[in-house]
C-alpha cells in the first residue's frame, strides 16, 4: 500500500479575451477497488457554472463555463490518494478489443509486431510476452517532445520513431490489441515533478495490469490513475472550447510523492 | 389521380418558393438543388399497409428493444447471437452513451424504414434509419399543396389524411419530455435538410433553435431568449449528427454542437430525439442480424423480409460471395446515403478481381445482396409517363406505443438505369397515399 500526495496546476492563458469558455477537467483521482481518495480539494477559477460529471467509461470531472470575457483560466487540485494492489479485477467491456481513432494499427505496427513474435518465437500475448513486447518498443521509440501533437495516431507515431508519452500508450494499445489483447488508455500522475503522464492497460486473466512503456515499466501503487478510455480521445485529462480569436498557452505543473 | 398531372409545374414552383430543396455537397461545396416532385403517388391499399404497419412496429419494437440492451446489459452479445465485432468495432458505437437511460427507455423515436417493392409484390426492407432520418417534410407539404391545387382529388378518392405527422411527432416530443419547451435544433441553412427543420419546427410547435441558442447551466439545458427569460429546454429533437452534438464530449473541433449537453442529457434533464449511439442498430453490418434480434427479443419470426444478404464476416457466406460477385449488390457498411454501394454485374473483369481482393482482406467491411427486382413506378415524363425504380421511406415513430405514419416518401432515380433512389444521389420523390378502404 502507498499513500501519494499530488498537486496539479494548469494554468491557461489567452493572447486576448475569449468568451462562452466551455471546459471540461478531469483531474480528479480515480475510485476504484485499488485506489481510494483519502483527501482532495480542487479549485477552478474563473468559472460561472461549475458541475461535478461522469461519462461513459466512469472518468470524473468538472464541466464548467465562463461566460463573459476573460483571458485565463486556473485549475488548482491537490490531495492524498491511497492505492493498494495493482492488477484490476474488473469485468472486460468488448470495446477494448477492437481498434479505435488513434490506434488503428498499419503497415509499421504490423510488421513491428511480426518481428516481435518471431523474436519472443510467440504471439506475445501473455505477461511475459507484453513485457518484451514493451522492453522492444523502447528500444525502437525514442522520447523526444515536439515532434508529434495530441492528434498523431499510432501508426504515424511509430514510423517517426520519435515522441512522447501518449504516443508511446497508442502504441503499445495498438500492439496489444493486435496481438488480441484488449487494452485501454490511461491519463494519470506519477511521482516526481512534470506535466500528465499516459501509460496503457491490458488485460490479461481477468484483470487489467497497468503497462508504462514510456519508462519501460509497470505501473505500481505510486501510479495515480485520473481516467481511461480506447484512446487520448476518450481519456483527455482537460478539454474546452471557446469563443474568440486568441491563441492559448498551457502550463502543467504535476507534483507527486510518496508520504507517510 | 390523372388531374394532378396538370399541376405538377404549379406545384413544384411553389415548392422551390417555399424553400422546399435539397442540399448537397459536391467537391466541398454546398449545393442546393430542388426536390423534383411527380404528381403520380404510390397507391397502398388499407389490407397492404395494414400488413406494413405490423411489419415495421415489429421491426422498431425489437431495434429499439436491442439498443437498450447494448448501452447496458449486452444479453444479445452474451448470448451469441450476434458476434461483438458488428457492435463495438461499429462506428455507430459510442460507448459514451453507457449506461444512459434514456428518457421513457426509448432510443429510436422517429425511424426512417426504407423498403422496395418487388416484383411478385412482396415487400422487402433495404435499411433502417435510426439516426436522423430525414424526408417526412416533402410528402406532408406535397399533399397539402395538391390538396390546394385539386381539391376534388380528395374527395373524389378515399385516402387517408397524412397531415398528422406533426401531430405525431409532438406527442413523441411531449412524452419523453423532461419538463420544458420542445426545440428543433438544426445546424443552419447549410444544412441539407434545413427546410425539413424549419417546417417541422413550425408544424409541430416547437422552437426553431441553432447551437448558439442553447447552453447548459446547472446540468440542465435552456433556449436563450434575447427579451424575457431564457427557457428550460425539455427535449431536444436534434438534427445535428452524434459527433457534433457536443465538442465536450464527442469531436472536440465541432462548431455546430452545445458544450456540455451529453451530460445534462446523462443525468436524465433533457431528452434527446433520437437518441445519441443509435448508429450501432443501423448500418449495413447490423441490418443482416435484425431477423434474429426480432426473434431473440419478441420471440416472434420478422413479418417484413431482409433483402437476402451475405456477410463476408463468415467463411461461408464469404465463399459464396466471392463466387457470385457479379450478379450481387455489395456495399461497404462504413457509408451512408448511397455511397459505398456497386453492383457487380456493372464492374469490369479486372474491377471485379480488385474488389475479391479488397474482400478477402477486410471481410467485416462489407456485405453482399442479391439485387431485387423491384417494381416501377410511373413518372411523368414529357407528354406521357415513363417507369421508374422507386423505393418507400416508411416513418415509424415511437412514444411508449409504436406507430407507423399512414404515407411516406417516395423516392424514385431520375435515371432509368438507375437502382439506387438516395436523394443525395439525385431523384426526386412522389407523395404516397394509403388507402382508407
Amino acid at each position: 500500500m502507498k499513500r501519494m500526495h499530488f498537486l496539479y496546476r494548469m494554468q491557461l492563458a489567452f493572447s486576448q479575451a475569449v468568451h462562452d469558455h466551455h471546459f471540461l477537467i478531469r483531474c480528479i483521482p480515480m475510485e476504484d477497488g485499488i485506489q481510494k481518495r483519502e483527501h482532495f480539494s480542487c479549485r477552478i477559477t474563473p468559472a460561472d457554472t461549475l458541475d461535478q460529471v461522469a461519462d461513459g467509461f466512469g472518468n470524473q470531472g468538472y464541466a464548467g463555463a465562463v461566460r463573459g470575457p476573460h483571458d485565463g483560466l486556473s485549475v488548482l487540485a491537490q490531495g492524498i490518494v491511497r492505492i493498494c494492489g495493482t492488477d484490476r479485477r474488473e469485468p472486460l467491456h468488448p470495446v477494448y478489443r477492437f481498434p479505435s481513432a488513434y490506434t488503428v494499427p498499419g503497415e509499421t505496427i504490423r510488421r513491428f509486431l511480426d518481428e516481435t513474435g518471431q523474436e519472443l518465437g510467440r504471439q506475445p500475448a501473455d505477461l511475459a510476452g507484453l513485457k518484451f513486447l514493451m522492453n522492444r518498443l523502447a528500444g525502437r521509440f525514442s522520447y523526444v517532445p515536439g515532434v508529434t501533437s495530441v492528434k498523431t495516431r499510432a501508426e504515424e507515431a511509430l514510423a517517426g520513431g520519435q515522441g512522447v508519452c501518449q504516443d508511446y500508450a497508442h502504441i503499445f494499445i495498438s500492439l496489444c490489441r493486435l496481438a488480441g489483447v484488449p487494452a485501454r488508455y490511461v491519463a494519470g500522475m506519477i511521482t516526481g515533478e512534470g506535466q500528465t503522464h499516459a501509460w496503457a492497460e491490458a488485460w490479461l486473466d481477468g484483470a487489467w495490469h497497468g503497462f508504462d512503456p514510456t519508462n519501460s515499466r509497470m505501473a505500481d501503487e505510486t501510479y495515480i490513475r485520473l481516467t481511461h478510455g480506447r484512446d487520448f480521445a476518450d481519456g483527455a485529462v482537460d478539454k474546452g472550447c471557446f469563443l474568440g480569436f486568441a491563441s492559448q498557452t498551457q502550463q502543467i505543473l504535476v507534483k507527486v510523492e510518496e508520504t507517510a | 389521380m390523372k388531374e394532378l398531372v396538370g399541376h405538377m409545374e404549379g406545384i413544384n414552383r411553389l415548392m422551390a418558393r417555399y424553400g422546399v430543396k435539397f442540399g448537397i455537397y459536391r467537391n466541398k461545396e454546398f449545393h442546393e438543388q430542388l426536390f423534383p416532385f411527380d404528381p403520380l403517388a404510390r397507391v397502398i391499399t388499407a389490407e397492404e399497409f395494414a400488413y406494413l404497419e405490423r411489419g415495421l412496429v415489429q421491426r422498431v419494437d425489437a431495434l429499439n428493444a436491442f439498443l437498450a440492451d447494448i448501452y447496458k446489459d449486452k444479453k444479445i452479445v452474451g448470448d451469441g447471437v450476434i458476434p461483438e465485432d458488428f457492435i463495438f468495432s461499429s462506428k455507430g458505437y459510442l460507448p459514451q452513451c453507457e449506461g444512459v437511460t434514456p428518457p421513457g427507455n426509448i432510443y429510436s423515436h422517429i425511424s426512417g424504414i426504407d423498403l422496395v417493392q418487388a416484383r411478385d409484390k412482396s415487400w422487402y426492407i433495404l435499411e433502417d434509419n435510426l439516426r436522423i432520418p430525414s424526408g417526412a417534410s416533402y410528402p406532408m407539404i406535397a399533399r397539402e399543396l395538391t390538396r390546394q391545387a385539386s381539391p376534388e382529388t380528395f374527395t373524389h378518392n378515399c385516402l387517408v389524411d397524412n397531415r398528422n405527422y406533426a401531430d405525431l411527432l409532438k406527442e413523441v416530443m411531449d412524452r419523453v419530455s423532461t419538463g420544458g419547451i420542445n426545440v428543433v435544433l438544426t445546424p443552419g441553412r447549410y444544412n441539407a435538410a434545413f427546410f425539413e427543420h424549419s417546417y417541422l419546427a413550425e408544424r409541430s410547435g416547437a422552437v426553431l433553435a441553432m447551437p448558439q441558442d442553447l447552453y447548459v447551466e446547472g446540468n440542465r439545458l435552456y433556449y436563450r431568449q434575447y427579451q424575457g427569460t431564457d427557457q428550460q429546454v425539455g427535449t431536444v429533437y436534434r438534427r445535428i449528427s452524434d459527433e457534433y452534438l457536443d465538442p465536450l464530449c464527442f469531436e472536440p473541433e465541432s462548431l455546430i454542437g452545445v458544450p456540455g449537453i451529453m451530460d445534462v442529457y446523462r443525468s436524465g434533464h433533457v431528452a434527446l430525439v433520437n437518441a445519441p449511439g443509435n448508429g450501432v442498430a443501423d448500418d449495413k453490418g447490423i441490418y443482416y442480424f435484425v431477423p434474429h434480434m426480432i426473434r431473440y427479443y419478441l420471440g416472434q419470426e420478422a413479418i417484413l423480409k431482409n433483402a437476402p444478404t451475405y456477410l463476408a464476416f463468415y467463411e461461408k457466406d464469404r465463399r459464396f460471395i466471392l463466387e457470385h460477385l457479379e450478379r450481387l449488390v455489395i456495399k461497404d457498411v462504413s457509408e451512408a446515403g448511397g455511397y459505398g454501394v456497386v453492383f457487380g454485374r456493372d464492374l469490369s473483369r479486372e474491377k471485379l478481381e480488385e474488389l475479391k481482393g479488397i474482400i478477402a482482406g477486410e471481410p467485416r467491411r462489407f456485405i453482399a445482396q442479391e439485387v431485387i427486382d423491384f417494381i416501377d413506378l410511373d413518372i411523368v415524363d414529357g407528354g406521357g409517363t415513363a417507369p421508374r425504380k422507386a423505393d418507400l421511406r416508411a416513418f415509424v415513430l415511437s412514444s411508449g406505443t409504436t406507430r407507423v405514419w399512414a404515407s411516406g416518401l417516395t423516392r424514385f432515380s431520375r435515371n432509368p438505369d438507375s437502382f439506387v433512389v438516395n436523394s443525395s444521389q439525385g431523384g426526386g420523390f412522389k407523395d404516397t397515399w394509403v388507402l382508407s378502404q
